[in-house]
């Protein structure tokens, strides 16, 4: 479709009445047209707003009390949560993450102390350490919001998940990428050597129509911690894949495919 | 008589949330819960199953309220194409054809409303509206849309409910379209008039 969207198709697009081939015609033109992808926005302010259309009802009290009472129990900051409900991030393979960075913090706050009592001459060496204390709680608040995400992203109708796997010849490594067309959510974790000098490893989405979109090059170190990304919702994804790159990535792939993963 | 008290706007207390204060979540729960009730029961027909969806609404934009993004859209109209999803969803199973209106998201982002929702008065105000136009929408031409919208058919599934032509079922979500369009953009700019 290389025509501009209809104004009147917006509307049934938003509405879901659209068919699909148009649908899919239509969705490939506005993933390439600004100004259609706009006009579709527009439609769909207006189509949410057929709710108000429905006739009136108030949702009894006990809702808001039950909503209110799993707050108070989500209340624990993230980090917390994330190490409180390994179950749950066991079946990504990401739980254990969270406390390994917390016993972490734990030993690194404990050094800061030992060495702050025995000898002021090493200041710098804690001031030193609290930098890598630092960096290890933020890193750790990083990681237990991937997997926070991806926990949610496993509860969410539609989320699939893809394994991707070593190409021959390539070195040896697994990743399992989850992914919610609907939401516009990834979360990646897995593990592979380090890469060749000077090279990194690139996460990409293959998309049913049009060229592989990056989601991620990975710094050193990071590779084997869980991510999460975000894309344009919508997005049929064909396959995920790695391939080795110029250090920093590429905007399009021209290394090696090291893990292909398709989709269901 | 005193002055009603100004009303704290959405973004405001989506910031409050991020900080973990639950008394903004109510706040946003009283405001919103009433409109997305009304709408996943007229879904769902099932007013257990849109207490859940409900809960799980507000229980999502707790965890997620982070990723919202004011300036790029407003909450009620995330909340409501979220919702609708989420309930469209549940009614036809996991397995029915994906609903393709859904910038679910988690972005809390793209989806803005004409109107200010966030407002009461206005909210009435424009469902009186849209009520009355709906109401006066020929009776085919509702049905359409009600099918699309309340049950996610497609042009083609509203022709095998209702045994119409496609044509003709085209032509009348079109024509209804429009004219909800006209009520939405007559709104806006009355809107807009009075700021």
């Amino acid at each position: 479709m290389n025509r501009h969207v209809n104004p009147e198709d917006s509307d049934l697009y938003a509405l879901g009445a659209l068919d699909g081939e148009e649908r899919l015609e239509l969705e490939a033109h506005v993933r390439s047209c600004d100004s259609c992808a706009r006009e579709v926005d527009a439609a769909r302010q207006r189509v949410a707003l057929l709710a108000l259309a429905a006739p009136a009802a108030a949702p009894p009290a006990r809702v808001k009390d039950a909503l209110m009472r799993k707050v108070r129990a989500d209340r624990v900051p993230e980090t917390h949560r994330a190490m409180r409900e390994p179950e749950k991030t066991r079946g990504f393979g990401l739980g254990w993450l969270a406390p390994m960075f917390g016993v972490a913090t734990v030993v690194f706050a404990g050094l800061a102390v030992v060495f702050w009592t025995r000898d002021a001459r090493d200041l710098e060496r804690i001031h030193a350490l609290e930098g890598q204390l630092a960096e290890v709680q933020t890193r750790s608040q990083q990681i237990a919001r991937a997997s926070g995400e991806a926990n949610e992203l496993l509860e969410w109708p539609g989320t699939r998940r893809v394994a991707l796997m070593p190409q021959p010849g390539m070195p040896k490594g697994r990743a399992g990428v989850l992914y919610n067309r609907e939401m516009g959510m990834v979360a990646c974790a897995g593990w592979l050597p380090a890469p060749p000098s000077g090279k990194s490893y690139q996460l990409w989405l293959v998309p049913a129509q049009g060229s592989p979109m990056s989601l991620h090059v990975f710094g050193s170190g990071e590779w084997d911690k869980p991510m999460a990304m975000h894309v344009s919702p919508g997005m049929e994804a064909k396959a995920f894949a790695v391939t080795e790159e110029p250090e920093g990535g590429m905007p399009t792939p021209t290394g090696p495919k090291i893990l292909v993963g398709v989709g269901e | 008589m005193t002055a009603p008290a100004q009303q704290v706007p959405d973004s405001a207390l989506v910031e409050r949330i991020m900080a973990a204060d639950e008394a903004a979540l109510a706040a946003l729960y009283d405001r919103y819960a009433g409109m997305l009730y009304a709408m996943l029961v007229r879904i769902l027909k099932d007013t257990s199953a849109a207490e859940e969806v409900l809960q799980d609404l507000f229980l999502q934009l707790w965890r997620g309220a982070a990723r919202f993004d004011a300036s790029r859209g407003s909450l009620p109209g995330w909340l409501l194409v979220i919702g609708r999803n989420r309930a469209l969803s549940r009614l036809r199973g996991k397995d029915r054809r994906e609903i393709q209106d859904d910038p679910e998201g988690f972005s809390i982002e793209a989806v803005p409303s004409p109107g200010n929702l966030e407002n009461e008065a206005a909210r009435a105000q424009l469902m009186e509206k849209l009520r009355g136009a709906m109401a006066s929408l020929p009776s085919e031409q509702r049905e359409a849309v009600e099918l699309a919208y309340f049950e996610g058919m497609t042009q083609t599934e509203i022709a095998e409910r209702t045994g119409s032509p496609l044509g003709t079922v085209k032509s009348r979500v079109r024509a209804a379209m429009q004219t909800l369009k006209q009520v939405f953009e007559d709104e806006s700019t009355r809107q807009s008039r009075r700021l």
